[in-house]
């Protein structure tokens, strides 16, 4: 189904009474997150259940700042008549997270975790029927091992009823991102909302690279808070940042990788620094799940002054790099760094996209970019800023 | 439609054309294809219909008429530059370049007897190609994805092959 052949009002139509013949006489919660998908779902399901719907909204603790609250009310409003019953969750998954540094490990933590709490809240509201905003890259990106999305839970052959105790309805599970948003102004979302930069079900859980710590956390939600102020006005499709730990891999095979970069950018090794990160990104290669290395190119200061942005260059050796070394799946350049600071890197990553399916690099004026890290080093609990140059593929749009 | 779709059905539905996705697969050996791809390499033989195959099934194209596919040297992700050697049918209208998204660790290292080669890119010698007077056509770049801005090109010219063939 394509955009230009998909019709909101049928859709809405077929779809209101599937859910009527599911659901029956019974009662369903809504898992909403304030993202356009679980809003639509939620928004299509009241249409067929009207007050025997119920919207839950999780506070999972991996949160952008003040976005629970913000979301419960911006969705209670009279345009949306959504109202959230918010549950503050924030412990139990971090415990349940805690220590896990395989990114695939951290998403079924998570997910365990979500749907535990979310029976409890069905079971306590008397619900058989969960609704939750699940679209057609969830699954076909878990079906294909690509990566787990929380929100999968048959299509991987989970039985939600005998594992949790309720049963899932999907409104929009064939769905792809852009006939969302058409369904979404169809049900007279406003647009701030169904235009909204997509944000993960994990959250910040999978921004945090590697093993979660509250540090890390912390300087996630200050970062995120910056990117998303700064390039607001630039209207990209999605724009975030990631924290990374500054450890590096010391391995013969990336004997060259400087050689190889310096190469591609056109200038003396000597003028630039390649650092490769220990923790692991998730990278898509040949429609295959790669969960490999994250490489940092440092241009020395003059060099990066002359060349600006350098974006044909830089793409030059982003391909170069991942063509050569099979267990790179991302290469990101250093914007600025500040010696001394804590061993954290904050990646910043700005694309541009339709589907989500696939993603370029938005080219980001330089000197933005210069300011997004001054702003970012200053609060002093990090000590590199770097902007990723890496497509989906071979990147996927997440870091893990 | 899955490629288990037995080719009488194919026939019945009376089909205009058959176009195959990709996929996360080697196709280097026809003895070691999985099931499903055994079934899109039989269609491919037995379908005398239109047939364009992306990516997987272009290097299955290769494998099942005779050509070869292996690891590539230098496999592509993302944006790639494709010259166009020959605008033949498929590719009209995108000499002398295009930009196109690519996905692929392996790669056709040669087309099979019969095809001819249209495109290519830096890494990958066979971006693109067709039988020479059969309406069977192979693209290694991804035409239907957002990021191959000239791919609807590549489909409106398909569709014309399709006209073509339905008239003849």
């Amino acid at each position: 189904m394509t955009l230009e052949g998909f019709r909101p009002s049928s859709y809405l139509t077929s779809e209101t009474a599937r859910i009527l013949e599911t659901v029956g006489n019974g009662k369903a919660i809504a898992a909403v997150s304030g993202g356009v998908d679980s809003t639509v779902a939620a928004l299509v399901a009241k249409r067929a259940l009207g007050d025997r719907l119920f919207p839950v909204f999780i506070d999972t603790g991996f949160l952008r700042v003040g976005e629970a609250e913000s979301i419960k009310t911006r969705l209670g409003d009279s345009s949306l008549g959504l109202k959230v019953k918010l549950v503050k969750a924030g412990g139990r998954f971090l415990e349940a997270t805690k220590g896990e540094t395989s990114a695939e490990e951290k998403r079924k933590k998570f997910r365990e975790t979500f749907y535990r709490v979310l029976g409890e809240e069905a079971q306590k509201d008397g619900c058989d029927f969960i609704v939750q905003g699940t679209i057609a890259p969830d699954w076909i990106e878990t079906q294909g091992g690509i990566k787990t999305q929380h929100n999968i839970l048959e299509q991987v052959g989970i039985d939600a009823l005998s594992t949790y105790g309720f049963r899932v309805v999907e409104p929009i599970s064939e769905l792809y991102k852009d006939q969302v948003r058409l369904l979404g102004r169809h049900l007279d979302v406003p647009r701030d909302l169904s235009e909204r930069q997509p944000f993960p079900g994990p959250g910040l859980l999978v921004r945090c690279i590697g093993a979660i710590s509250k540090k890390k956390l912390d300087l996630l939600k200050s970062s995120t808070e910056i990117v998303e102020q700064k390039l607001g006005p630039f209207n990209y499709d999605q724009y975030f940042s990631g924290v990374i730990e500054n450890d590096f891999v010391k391995d013969a095979v990336y004997d060259s990788l400087e050689e190889t970069t310096a190469g591609a950018l056109g200038l003396p090794p000597s003028e630039t620094r390649v650092d490769v990160f220990e923790d692991r990104v998730t990278g898509v290669k040949g429609d295959t799940r790669s969960y490999g290395r994250l490489v940092g190119i440092k241009i020395q200061d003059e060099s990066r002054e002359t060349y600006g942005w350098l974006p044909e260059k830089l793409r030059l050796a982003q391909s170069g790099i991942v063509e050569k070394f099979v267990d790179v799946t991302r290469v990101a350049v250093l914007v600025k760094e500040k010696r001394g600071g804590p061993p954290l890197s904050v990646i910043v990553r700005a694309i541009s996209t339709r589907d989500f399916m696939t993603a370029a690099v938005a080219q980001v004026p330089w000197k933005i970019l210069k300011d997004i890290a001054e702003s970012i080093l200053k609060t002093g609990d990090s000590s590199r800023v770097y902007y990723d140059i890496t497509p989906k593929p071979p990147a996927t749009i997440e870091f893990e | 439609m899955p490629p288990s779709t037995p080719v009488e059905k194919f026939e019945a539905m009376k089909a205009d054309a058959l176009v195959m996705g990709g996929g996360p697969q080697s196709v280097r050996s026809l003895d070691a294809l999985s099931e499903e791809l055994r079934d899109v390499s039989n269609l491919m033989t037995k379908i005398k219909l239109p047939m364009l195959g992306i990516c997987v099934t272009h290097q299955l194209m290769a494998t099942t008429f005779g050509g070869s596919t292996n690891l590539a040297k230098k496999p592509e992700f993302g944006p790639v530059e494709v010259s166009v050697s020959d605008e033949d049918t498929i590719l009209t209208g995108l000499k002398p370049s295009f930009t196109a998204w690519e996905s692929h660790n392996d790669e056709i290292v040669s087309a099979p007897p019969g095809f001819k080669v249209l495109a290519s890119s830096a890494n990958c010698t066979v971006q693109a190609m067709r039988h020479e007077n059969r309406n069977l056509f192979g693209v290694q770049f991804h035409p239907e994805v957002y990021h191959t801005p000239k791919g609807a090109s590549v489909f409106k010219n398909f569709l014309k092959v399709v006209d073509d063939y339905k008239r003849a």
